[in-house]
């Protein structure tokens, strides 16, 4: 790879913009052939944004992006796919029940005279792609019966079947072994021999160093520098990532001092992967949990919430045990604010008032009957205490805004008489000033003697907000850091590979 | 040359797999009724079982297809029943056995356009809009038999039925044929590979756009074809037709697909178990017949089994 | 869209969504009943009209339960040939014991025991509630063959009959029970924590269950109550038709749905009422009776059935697509 060599791609100064969200903000990217280019940065700093970009699933409102430096437009997948630009994803679209080679060769099957499946070619074709990466399949099998890294696999061989030139893999170890994962890295060898560029996405930071070529750091939707592996140190990668200008409204005041133990969560694996995972949570307490995506921290909040089963470990609310039902966690006094509101957290068709009382019918209406009158003073009490924007009680919450409709959810664990609210991402999708709102509110539960668990993949939430914070790597527990040792720099080094 | 074939065969190899449990289902239940149905083992009664399997193949082969596609089409049966009347008046009508099925042929075609067109445009659950179309044909075949001779159709059209074809019975040469087409367009096309996209993983033909929503509609039409041609094998057997002849046969082909290993979701199944699923409701039938059970008991007993079947493919799925 | 903005120059009172679909409907009900009685002067007459209200009380009656099943998210294609059931095996219990209340008990139970069956096929073995249902109809249609043999049963106590084909102060009995049974299930729906629960669960099923609702316990009740409502309907049809075969019921299924998505439930779950149901009920009759009246031949009510369940689903996507869910 000679590094004077025209780039076989070039991102110019790409700039995207959505309501309320300036996504990227002229950021630039150089690919030359046979490199492995790592792309680095927290959750949110704008990687996916610029391969969506790159593979023409976005539209960019500024910039440029040059093939063989000519200037090129991307506008549809198809565009990207004739640039030679291929993006394995971390959810595969291969059809469950057709065989490998007819996955690879999906929507571009050879056809023989007769207008049909030429199904020799096929899997000659499919068995030559497979050989370019070093792998031995029965191209017959379905692909149904593969394990996530050969499923992989035939994505690459997919792409490679395009004639990638450029191929984009999105943390591509998350799901493998350590086998697995050798396995992959002895493909991407190959693959850069034979002159493939490739953006890899990843918080490894033993992956980064021993593949990388060049590590591009984004911050925020920015660029911030281009370094080359050999030359860089993890500390200074981190550095990179981490660290922003602190102007926020929010200021965390003095808090009461930690009461009751109310939640302890001990030796718990569950159904969904966790395994031995133990944290208490005590009143009065914001208590983070950190982590990289994908690291179970949800899983966690399932599992203490009993949506999904235990396999080991048990878990107790103030003293008493939990059983794997959301019903019993909320009799006891849990809550759980999902990560997607609109799929978990409410029924958007229904009123906010019908929403703001789902959990708590039983504790304003023991004897079961409904009376719609006390239902919507209740609600409007709520709504006025949690400064919840809304025409009405009856107004549908699906026309509220994703800040206020945040605060319905909220509010259906207030009516409910929720003493622990554990959090799945509480700002994600919502602006800066209801952010700020949210925190408020978080902070005023605590004063009233409740204790929070705060899943966030905003580092800085979390070093804010929060009094100490439990970091989630790979489904079990990384480690726990105090409210002295709490600051990104530390939770980003406890989330990823540090090696 | 060779390459094609092992391809091929290999494939079939995998699909017979996932159908095992029709064929154990098949060889069961004829072991059970050698024993308690006299005369099920006979050499006529086994052709009789043959013959009557044809018109339910014919249902039950584009079923297939429109269950791996996730959806249902409840119709059928109306359709069908609807279709033998149309075929058997215009036949008697003009004396033209041509006429008569262009005529059938063109009314099963519509209902297949349109439930698939319901379905695909407008993204309608499929068992709701068949429902209606079910209600629809049903009404509609009343209504066409009102006041009009529907039996008595011409030889020619009986030899459909009755009529042979060096050595073989004509509807098995007719139900082989549709088999041998639509095994190609599910195993060999583009189409085919489609269809199981479109059950298994719509997200795989995300950059297919509007062809998605074309092969869909396909599916249903491709039922339409096949109730028409079905229409003549049942007119040709009742010597005419009647409104309310194959009611519910859409539950034995739905049963035919479900036991035959054909998933509700995700696009698992195949024909070749379809094929053996048909078998095994046909076996089911004539041997409950034999032993002198009643029509209700055989559909209901087909219902058990569908609901085990599905019992054990959710258990299989979860597991 | 903003419900609250006025029109300027048109002085309408605020109706709430619920409110306007109610009132939409009834006015196409009463359009219908004005062009019905322009084209047909028979309809208009009280033997008529009193007809028109026991046919719909009736059909009021079957498709309460199933509004219930629809509003909580499910599906019950059984409820046909559930009515045939539970009318034979009752009809069989008046005749051989000679008590109505035997009778009815036998009718109700075999109705929920149906119901409860359904229920746990979709709760329990996970089996999706339109195929569960539509194997449930065909295994009671063959048990409900089976047990009448081709025999037809018929001829019950006068007192029996009164249910389905009597008066009381000049109206017919059915739309007493109507009114009650409308009563009953519009406190359940709208003044019970158990009706909200409903509402919530059919609207998102997923958000439902994390807050804390006994989804599979809610949904289990919903098919035991369609299964009741059948075994309760299908002794007021015993009652007025004085007699029970083996193919009782046939369209009853279709009309059931018909008349509950015309209603305004939706299929998808999670809106609708009762009344919509009753008025539903009401058109759906009035559109089969008026066809009667014309002289049409009752081989086309299936079709006409059918057409308007095709189009109640498409207006139902159409406008759940237009506001965007």
């Amino acid at each position: 790879m000679t590094a004077d060599a025209i780039p076989l791609l070039e991102l110019r100064g790409i700039t995207k913009r959505f309501p309320g969200v300036l996504a990227l903000d002229d950021v630039s990217l150089t690919l030359h052939a046979g490199e492995v280019h790592m792309l680095m940065g927290e959750n949110g700093a704008g990687k996916s944004t610029l391969m969506k970009v790159l593979c023409g699933a976005y539209t960019a409102d500024a910039g440029q992006i040059l093939a063989d430096g000519q200037p090129v437009r991307v506008r549809h997948a198809a565009d990207a796919r004739a640039l030679g630009v291929a993006v394995i994803f971390q959810e595969y679209s291969l059809v469950p029940h057709l065989s490998i080679a007819h996955n690879i060769f999906l929507g571009r099957e050879p056809l023989n005279r007769l207008g049909l499946i030429d199904q020799a070619r096929m899997h000659a074709q499919a068995r030559a792609v497979l050989a370019r990466l070093n792998l031995d399949l029965d191209t017959q099998r379905e692909v149904q019966g593969l394990g996530v890294a050969q499923q992989q696999m035939v994505e690459i061989a997919k792409a490679l079947s395009q004639n990638a030139r450029v191929l984009v893999l999105d943390e591509p170890t998350a799901a493998l072994s350590d086998r697995e994962t050798q396995r992959l890295f002895e493909v991407i060898g190959e693959l850069r021999r034979q002159g493939v560029a490739m953006v890899y996405i990843s918080h490894r930071m033993d992956e980064v160093f021993s593949l990388g070529d060049r590590v591009t750091v984004l911050r925020d939707g920015k660029y911030v520098a281009t370094l080359r592996a050999g030359d860089a140190t993890p500390d200074e990668l981190v550095t990179l990532m981490v660290g922003r200008k602190v102007d926020m409204s929010y200021h965390r005041g003095e808090r009461p001092a930690p009461g009751e133990c109310l939640l302890e969560v001990r030796g718990v694996s569950a159904v969904n992967g966790i395994r031995d995972v133990s944290l208490k949570v005590h009143a009065g307490e914001i208590v983070g949990l950190s982590g990289l995506v994908g690291s179970g921290r949800t899983e966690v909040a399932r599992a203490i919430f009993g949506a999904d089963k235990l396999t080991a470990g048990e878990v107790r609310f103030a003293g008493q045990p939990l059983r794997s039902s959301p019903t019993h966690a909320r009799q006891l006094g849990l809550g759980l604010i999902p990560e997607s509101r609109k799929q978990q957290g409410l029924a958007l068709m229904r009123t906010v008032c019908d929403n703001l009382l789902l959990a708590g019918l039983k504790r304003l209406f023991p004897s079961n009957l409904y009376q719609p009158g006390r239902g919507h003073a209740e609600g409007r009490r709520r709504i006025a205490q949690l400064r919840i924007a809304t025409p009405g009680p009856r107004t549908p919450v699906q026309s509220l805004s994703g800040g206020n409709q945040q605060k319905v959810v909220i509010g259906k664990w207030l009516v409910a008489g929720t003493r622990l609210f554990i959090f799945d991402e509480p700002t994600r999708g919502i602006d800066v000033g209801a952010k700020e709102e949210i925190f408020r509110q978080i902070d005023e539960l605590v004063r009233q003697g409740c204790a929070v668990l705060m899943i966030s993949s905003e580092l800085g939430e979390v070093v804010r907000v929060c009094d100490r914070a439990y970091v989630m790597k790979e489904r079990a527990l990384a480690g726990e850091l105090g409210r002295d040792q709490l600051t990104e720099a530390n939770l980003l080094k406890l989330a990823m590979h540090h090696g | 040359m060779v390459e094609t074939m092992n391809s091929v065969a290999s494939g079939a190899r995998a699909r017979l797999g996932a159908a095992s449990g029709a064929a154990w289902l098949l060889v069961g239940l004829c072991a059970v009724f050698s024993v308690l149905a006299p005369g099920f083992l006979s050499g006529a009664n086994l052709v009789n079982v043959l013959l009557q399997a044809t018109i339910l193949l014919l249902l039950a082969l584009p079923m297939t297809l429109i269950i791996l596609t996730e959806g249902l089409d409840l119709s059928m049966g109306a359709v069908l029943s609807l279709c033998t009347v149309v075929l058997a008046v215009v036949q008697i009508d003009s004396g033209s056995i041509v006429l008569g099925l262009a005529a059938a042929l063109a009314v099963a075609i519509a209902f297949g356009l349109f439930n698939g067109l319901l379905v695909a445009a407008f993204d309608l659950p499929p068992f709701v809009v068949t429902l209606g179309t079910l209600g629809a044909a049903q009404g509609l075949a009343l209504v066409a038999a009102e006041g009009r001779t529907t039996m008595g159709v011409a030889e020619g059209l009986r030899w459909f039925w009755e009529g042979g074809w060096l050595g073989l019975p004509v509807p098995l040469w007719l139900a082989a044929l549709t088999w041998a087409v639509i095994h190609v367009l599910l195993y060999h096309t583009r189409f085919g590979a489609r269809v199981f996209a479109l059950g298994g993983n719509r997200e795989a033909l995300r950059f297919g756009g509007i062809t998605v929503k074309w092969s869909l509609l396909w599916v249903y039409a491709l039922g339409g074809v096949c109730v028409g041609l079905a229409s003549l094998l049942l007119t040709a057997r009742l010597n005419g037709g009647h409104p309310t002849a194959a009611i519910g046969l859409e539950f034995d082909a739905i049963a035919a697909v479900a036991v035959g290993g054909t998933a509700f979701e995700r696009g698992k199944g195949g024909l070749t178990g379809t094929v053996l699923g048909v078998l095994a409701v046909g076996v089911m039938r004539n041997g409950l017949n034999l032993m002198s059970m009643p029509s209700s008991v055989q559909v209901a007993a087909v219902g058990v089994v569908v609901i085990i079947a599905l019992w054990i493919d959710a258990a299989r799925g979860r597991a | 869209m903003n419900t609250l903005a006025q029109k300027p120059g048109l002085a309408l009172p605020h109706l709430s969504p619920e409110q306007r679909a109610v009132l939409l409907r009834l006015a196409v009900l009463g359009l219908l009943g004005l062009a019905l009685s322009l084209a047909a002067p028979a309809f208009l007459t009280t033997g008529n009209l009193l007809n028109v209200l026991r046919q719909a009380s009736l059909m009021f009656l079957l498709a309460s339960g199933l509004t219930l099943v629809i509003l909580c998210g499910g599906l019950d294609l059984s409820i046909g040939a559930n009515v045939a059931l539970s009318a034979c095996l009752a009809a069989t219990a008046i005749k051989g014991t000679g008590s109505i209340v035997l009778g009815c008990a036998v009718g109700a139970g075999c109705g929920l025991c149906i119901g409860l069956l359904n229920g746990l096929m979709v709760t329990a073995l996970r089996i999706p509630p339109f195929i569960a249902t539509y194997g449930m109809l065909w295994i009671l249609h063959g048990v409900t063959y089976w047990y009448m043999n081709g025999e037809t049963v018929h001829g019950f106590p006068p007192e029996f009959r009164m249910l389905g084909s009597g008066y009381l102060a000049a109206v017919p009995v059915p739309v007493y029970l109507m009114l009650g049974v409308l009563l009953a299930g519009t406190v359940l729906t709208q003044y019970t924590t158990w009706g909200q629960e409903i509402y919530a669960t059919g609207a998102n099923t997923e958000a439902a269950a994390l807050s804390g609702v006994p989804v599979h316990a809610r949904r289990l009740a919903v098919y035991a109550l369609s299964g009741l409502m059948a075994g309760l309907a299908s002794l007021v049809f015993l009652a007025r038709l004085n007699s029970a075969e083996g193919d009782m019921g046939e369209s009853l299924t279709l009309q059931a749905i018909a008349a509950v998505l015309i209603g305004g439930t939706s299929l998808f779950g999670g809106t609708g009422t009762l009344v919509g149901t009753l008025i539903g009920a009401l058109i759906l009759t009035v559109v089969l009776n008026g066809m009667n009246q014309l002289g049409i031949s009752a081989n086309w009510q299936p079709f006409i059935t059918g057409v308007i369940v095709i189009l109640s689903v498409l207006s139902d996507a159409l406008t759940r697509k237009r506001h965007g869910s």
